[in-house]
């Protein structure tokens, strides 16, 4: 089995080093999918559907089609003609120019057959709510968790706490949008897209239109962040191949921000309802809950409820409820975040009930070795002690307050290929199917091969992000490290020791003592022998040495920890909350680079921020369209909103690599929610904490 | 965004002999930030855009007995204009407000006053309300958390411009000019509430412009201050923002000059407030006795209500910073 | 502006339109630097009669140093032109409504949108794209400040910021934090880079005095 050197004998992993691609990047040079052109290439675009329920009765594009510069036109886009939501595809057109495009648009004539739509998730709940699907309950039956023996659990418990909480739509509405560019080579079909999966989107791409997977090629060399939201093929793919088939010309369709926003995915709503009961001593005995949640026209909804803590009887009831809306697609941590907000006020609920220390009420019930650690450091940092006893005891209208949260992740990754090319001249490929979001994958792969090989990040080519090359899975649920380093380490290692042997032979040693260090290679002991790498690899006696390898056990494992410490000003004159500061440990097993993985716990804060008092979807109840499908309404953290960010890396290397993505931004809504109440002793349940929330909160608690 | 004939005058001159062969579908551009994107939502299909950017009679700031401002004067230049941040500061600070570095390099004042409002179903083309000709206000029954709590009705927009309150709050008049000829009138005249009339929120008719802004000299110990309260600091219209200008003679108040933004389908001026303050000092119950009147009247839609619970408070706390440096 | 295509306006002068506007007052009256004020020669190159594009144009556009030659509509916006027509596509267009920043370019040095002006409008002005901030092809302090700090992760929003923070230290050269959060706070990130950014600039700034010392 394969092991990683011990930290303090690596050279690159661990330490902190700039991306690779980063010039491009900051000079523009990097090409992402809206980046594409080719000669001749034709603009595509989507018609959505106008409302949130109906049949379509025809669709009429003669207009359309009258506009000069309409290449192409598809009619026949919808496979039921019945739609279920706002936005949901109808039609498209392809065109010369984004001008006509946009214009071309608002030609089609869509004669619709209203129907009855419901929004909203309590209403939607109603015996009386208009059917999603007209043959099936809007409310899912329920999927039950249970563990222990409830009953007994309350019995047990000296205090019963009981508790509703509500969070709201969040859309990943990544800068770059969804959409592609393709064209057909022949029979071929090449697809750039904008996507965190380039072998699942050809996988699912060739299945859509039927044919064979070595016809579909789908390349996405950068791409402007997912989130989640890119790892399945887009029907718009499908559109944009038909289009370009219909006009016999490359077409690009990039899906403007109001579909964006309406039909890529979001992170489902939620309202909990729960029950807990602890004993005095702070054990908590038994936790109840029961769950809604809506991820609009899919499935999906689920709330990891109790989320982080240990205890020992459980009960979970959630039930899925359909809405007239685009349906739900994984987001940083599905289900993590809505579950978090409600169980850390929980929690601190509970502890004020107990009069105990919300740190210490946590300490007791958290069984995990590596976060008692990490709470502990986080508290020690960011001066927890200073927390106020009593809330809300600030004079003057502007007040402060702390609270705390905890992350967690469960999945690793697995099952990627790469391949390694060294050439008599001394340069090195690395080839491998899996795709950089941002995250630093293309960076962490020449750092691992480097590593590995001795040799400095520089030297290293990485190619990802084509389907022609080995097969690694989509880049999500935190798994493209553990799933890409241990691939990339036994590759290289494969091509160090092939390599080694040729060394072996020509200084007549044993291959074990063939070392890679520096730049050079080595024969360590007697032989006192040391080449250039250059120099090394110019004995290959064929030109270039090729080698495949793939993931194995033991260089990377699951389970993540983590914890939150949030600091908030609350004015209670206009109902602002500032979050002031955040102190944030990560958990990381083995660090690939420092820099990419501070950037990363960064964003999953900044997100965490954006989702407490920001983010949300608003629907009209009256037309079922989203009032807000724009960076105006639907209002995200920027730079003034962007508080005092500390990560505190904690590494345990010896757990080899871990995914960092996703728990980051779990505990920070409800650390926030925590602060705000030590703040100004109102609790807030709903999600985002916006202003009008608070005052009312404020008016309630006044009367 | 449909096609349009661009005209590109570099005149008064010439921009009045394109406006007298106007006939109704010809719109002005000055920085286009709010136009280009209403063109960009299809929600006006102009015949002609006339280009203001070449006329250099518009872009000048001039100290008279009280100053003068050109239309074209972009929000950045009158936010960095050293005697205005000295004589007018809440000015300043309403320029500051506003946007983004970007779009206050790009933004005009002219282009500032008679931007169209930003609410959710005006600027959607998916709603057919009032202001376009339909026969629903939808943020009555719809969502209406940014709208209108006085002054609303039939429709139920609030007024977008950080620039009209300050300006009305000093006494700017505003002189508009056009194929029949050129009117100066006080700014606070320029506005006009939707039961007045629905498609537009000011007197300007199809073939007039702004050319410039007038601001009459402050007598000495004049205080003033502009609080606009975002929910995104970083850039956000007002939820509610409050201009106040007051003049004192020996901590005496003489006049007082109070209007609010992101209230009312127009800057909303408190009239009360000079009867209230006049002759007085500004004591804690002066202030509160304003604060209550700035919101008296107000009749909040279903999600609105604590703005009114924000104006007060913003009126109460601009006033008491106010107070401290008197 | 060198096409002569254009059509003037016909008609009366209304002396009326310009009566109480003062034509003294220009002489004493300050002339600010504006957004997108007209070059001094401009009057005279234009003539009496305003200037009348209709259908598509030939139009020259000085970007990043050169004169570009492009056919545009009226309609056409400068990020299309330069996205779409000259295929300089560092420029990002993300929001196309003026509320993200991702298309910033410095039109005669000033960060503006290019996704919210016409390119017709921008005609004789010094444009500067991301491609255009180095002549030389090395980084400019603040793309190698940006790089070395990680300020940037799937870096869509990237040359947007690039642009703003290269304009925010021309004007202030040693900002605060609080002066970089306000004179980047038209730029949008969904990654969440800020922080880094922040340090960023920073540190670009540190390297630029340093430079301008040494020289
Ligand atoms: C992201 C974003 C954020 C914003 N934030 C704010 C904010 O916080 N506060 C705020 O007040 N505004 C804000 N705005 C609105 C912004 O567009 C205005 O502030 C700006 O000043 C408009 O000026 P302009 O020159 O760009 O107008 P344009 O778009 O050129 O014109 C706007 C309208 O006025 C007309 N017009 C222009 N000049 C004249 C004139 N001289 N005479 C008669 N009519 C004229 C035009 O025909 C058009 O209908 C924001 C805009 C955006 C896109
Ligand atoms: S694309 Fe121009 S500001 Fe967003
Ligand atoms: S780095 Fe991805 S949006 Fe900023």
């Amino acid at each position: 089995m394969s092991k990683w050197k011990p930290l303090e004998k690596m050279k690159i992993l661990g330490k902190k080093y700039p991306r690779i691609d980063g010039a491009e990047k900051v000079t523009g040079r990097a090409r992402y999918t809206y980046d594409q052109f080719k000669e001749g290439m034709l603009y595509g675009a989507i018609l959505g559907s106008r409302y949130p329920a109906a049949k379509i009765v025809k669709i009429d594009d003669s207009m359309v089609w009258s506009l000069p510069g309409v290449k192409a036109v598809l009619t026949d886009v919808h496979p039921t003609g019945r739609v279920r939501y706002v936005g949901e595809e109808i039609a498209a057109v392809a065109a010369t120019t984004p001008e006509i495009l946009g214009e071309a648009l608002r030609l089609f004539r869509v004669e619709y057959e209203k129907l009855p739509f419901t929004l909203y998730l309590e209403e939607a709940m109603k015996d009386e709510a208009p059917r999603v699907f007209p043959r099936r309950s809007n409310v899912n039956k329920p999927r039950i968790r249970e563990e222990g023996n409830v009953e007994q659990g309350f019995a047990q418990a000296e205090v019963v706490l009981e508790d509703t909480f509500r969070t709201q739509v969040q859309i990943q509405t990544p800068l770059e949008s969804h959409g592609s560019m393709v064209y057909w080579d022949g029979d071929e079909l090449i697809i750039y897209d904008s996507t965190q999966a380039v072998h699942g989107v050809r996988e699912g791409i060739a299945k859509m239109l039927d044919m064979p997977l070595h016809k579909v090629r789908v390349i996405c060399h950068h791409m402007g962040g997912g989130f989640g939201s890119k790892l399945q093929p887009g029907i718009y793919t499908v559109i944009a191949a038909r289009l370009a088939k219909q006009a016999n010309a490359p077409v690009r369709l990039m899906l403007d921000r109001q579909l964006e926003f309406l039909t890529t995915g979001n992170r489902p709503d939620s309202l909990s309802r729960i029950k807990m009961g602890a004993k005095r001593d702070g054990t908590i005995t038994a936790f109840f809950a029961k769950t809604y949640g809506t991820a609009g026209i899919g499935n999906g909804a689920g709330v990891r409820l109790p989320i982080v803590y240990s205890i020992p009887n459980v009960r979970h009831e959630h039930h899925d409820v359909y809405t007239n809306a685009g349906a739900a697609r994984p987001f940083r941590a599905p289900g993590c975040p809505q579950a978090s907000f409600a169980m850390e006020q929980m929690m601190d609920e509970m502890a004020e009930k107990l009069g105990m220390d919300p740190l210490q009420f946590r300490l007791k019930n958290d069984s995990n070795p590596t976060r008692q650690k990490e709470w502990m450091i986080g508290a020690e940092r960011f001066g927890w002690h200073r927390r106020k006893v009593t809330p809300a005891s600030d004079p003057g209208p502007i007040k402060r307050g702390m609270g705390l949260g905890a992350s967690i992740w469960w999945p690793g990754g697995r099952g990627t290929k790469a391949s390694m090319k060294i050439y008599s001249d001394g340069s090195v490929e690395v080839f491998c199917g899996t795709q950089d979001l941002g995250t630093g994958t293309r960076t962490h792969i020449a750092a691992v091969a480097a590593e590995e090989l001795g040799l400095e990040l520089k030297q290293i080519k990485v190619h990802i992000g084509d389907s022609n090359y080995p097969r690694s899975g989509a880049s999500g649920g935190s798994t493209t490290s553990p799933s890409v380093a241990p691939a990339i380490k036994n590759t290289a290692e494969k091509a160090r020791q092939e390599l080694g042997k040729i060394l072996a032979e020509h200084w007549n040693v044993s291959p074990e003592a063939i070392i890679f260090s520096d730049g050079y290679v080595i024969a360590s002991g007697e032989a006192k022998q040391r080449l250039s790498w250059k120099e090394a690899c110019g004995l290959l006696e064929t030109d270039v040495l090729e080698v495949h390898g793939e993931w194995s056990e033991g260089l990377s494992s699951s389970g993540v920890a983590g914890c939150q410490f949030a600091e908030v000003e609350v004015d209670t004159d206009t109902g602002k909350i500032r979050v002031l500061r955040i102190v944030a440990v990560a958990d990381c097993g083995l660090i690939l680079d420092r820099l990419t993985t501070e950037s990363q716990v960064n964003g999953g804060i900044i997100q965490g921020i954006s989702y407490a008092l920001f983010e949300e979807r608003l629907f009209d109840p009256q037309t079922g369209a989203m009032v807000n499908p724009n960076f105006e309404t639907y209002k995200i953290v920027g730079t003034m909103e962007t508080p005092e960010i500390e990560v505190i890396l904690f590494d345990e290397p010896e757990r080899g690599v871990i995914g960092i993505g996703e728990p980051p931004t779990i505990p920070t809504s409800g650390a926030i929610a925590n602060a705000v109440y030590n703040a100004i002793g109102v609790r807030i349940k709903s999600l985002p904490m916006t202003p009008d929330k608070v005052l009312q909160a404020l008016a309630n608690q006044k009367a | 965004m449909y096609n349009f004939e661009y005209l590109n005058p570099t005149s008064l001159e010439e921009v009045s002999e394109v406006l007298a062969h106007s006939d109704g579908e010809t719109v002005l551009l000055a920085g286009g930030t709010d136009l280009l994107d209403r063109l960009k939502e299809h929600l006006l299909r102009p015949r002609q855009v006339v280009n203001l950017k070449n006329v250099r009679e518009l872009y000048t700031i001039e100290r008279n007995e009280g100053l003068t401002i050109g239309a074209l004067v972009t929000i950045a230049d009158l936010a960095a204009d050293a005697y205005i941040q000295e004589n007018y500061p809440a000015l300043s600070q309403a320029a500051r407000s506003i946007a983004t570095p970007q779009i206050r390099n790009m933004g005009t004042v002219g282009g500032n006053l008679a931007q169209r409002p930003r609410c959710w179903y005006f600027r959607g083309v998916e709603y057919r309300c009032l202001k376009k000709g339909g026969r629903k206000c939808y943020a009555v029954e719809g969502l209406n958390k940014y709208h209108a709590i006085m002054g609303g009705g039939p429709c139920y927009i609030v007024h977008p411009s950080d620039l009209a309150p300050v300006l009305i709050a000093y006494g700017a008049r505003v002189t508009i000019s056009g194929a029949n000829g050129t009117r100066e009138i006080p700014l606070e005249q320029f506005f006009q509430l939707p039961a007045k009339d629905l498609k537009k929120e000011n007197v300007l008719n199809e073939n007039e412009m702004i050319t410039r802004i007038t601001l009459p000299p402050q007598p000495e110990n004049t205080y003033s201050l502009y609080l606009k309260f975002k929910e995104l600091e970083s850039h956000d219209f007002a939820v509610v923002s409050v201009a106040v200008v007051l003049h004192t003679r020996k901590k005496r108040i003489t006049d007082a000059s109070l209007v609010l933004g992101g209230v009312a389908p127009i800057p909303w001026k408190i009239p009360e407030a000079g009867a209230l303050l006049k002759g007085k000092e500004l004591t804690e119950p002066a202030i509160q006795a304003v604060a209550e009147q700035s919101v008296k009247g107000s009749d909040p839609l279903p999600q609105n209500g604590y703005k009114v619970h924000l104006t007060r408070n913003l009126v109460r706390r601009a006033l008491t910073e106010i107070q401290q440096q008197l | 502006m060198s096409e002569k295509k254009n059509n003037k306006v016909k008609g009366i002068t209304r002396r009326d339109f310009l009566k109480g506007l003062g034509s003294g007052a220009i002489g004493s009256a300050i002339l600010t630097g504006g957004g997108l004020i007209p070059a001094e020669s401009k009057a005279e190159l234009l003539g009496p009669g305003a200037e009348k594009i209709h259908g598509t144009q030939k139009i020259e556009l000085l970007i990043n140093g050169k004169k570009e030659r492009l056919t545009v509509e009226p309609r056409t916006t400068l990020l299309t032109a330069i996205r779409d027509k000259l295929h300089l596509t560092g420029t990002k267009e993300v929001c196309d409504r003026g509320q993200c920043g991702a298309c910033t370019v410095l039109i005669d040095e000033k960060p503006m949108l290019a996704c919210m002006m016409l390119a017709v409008d921008v005609r004789g002005k010094a444009i500067t794209t991301v491609e255009g901030l180095s002549g030389s092809g090395k980084l400019t302090p603040v793309q190698e400040a940006f790089v070395e700090k990680d300020a940037l992760m799937c870096g869509f929003c990237t040359p947007g910021f690039v642009m703003a923070a290269t304009a925010l230290l021309k004007k202030n050269p040693d900002p605060s934090l609080e002066e970089i959060k306000q004179g980047l706070a038209g730029n949008l990130c969904r990654c969440g880079t800020y922080p880094k950014v922040f340090e960023a600039v920073k540190a670009a700034a540190a390297k630029m005095r340093k430079g301008v010392a040494h020289e």
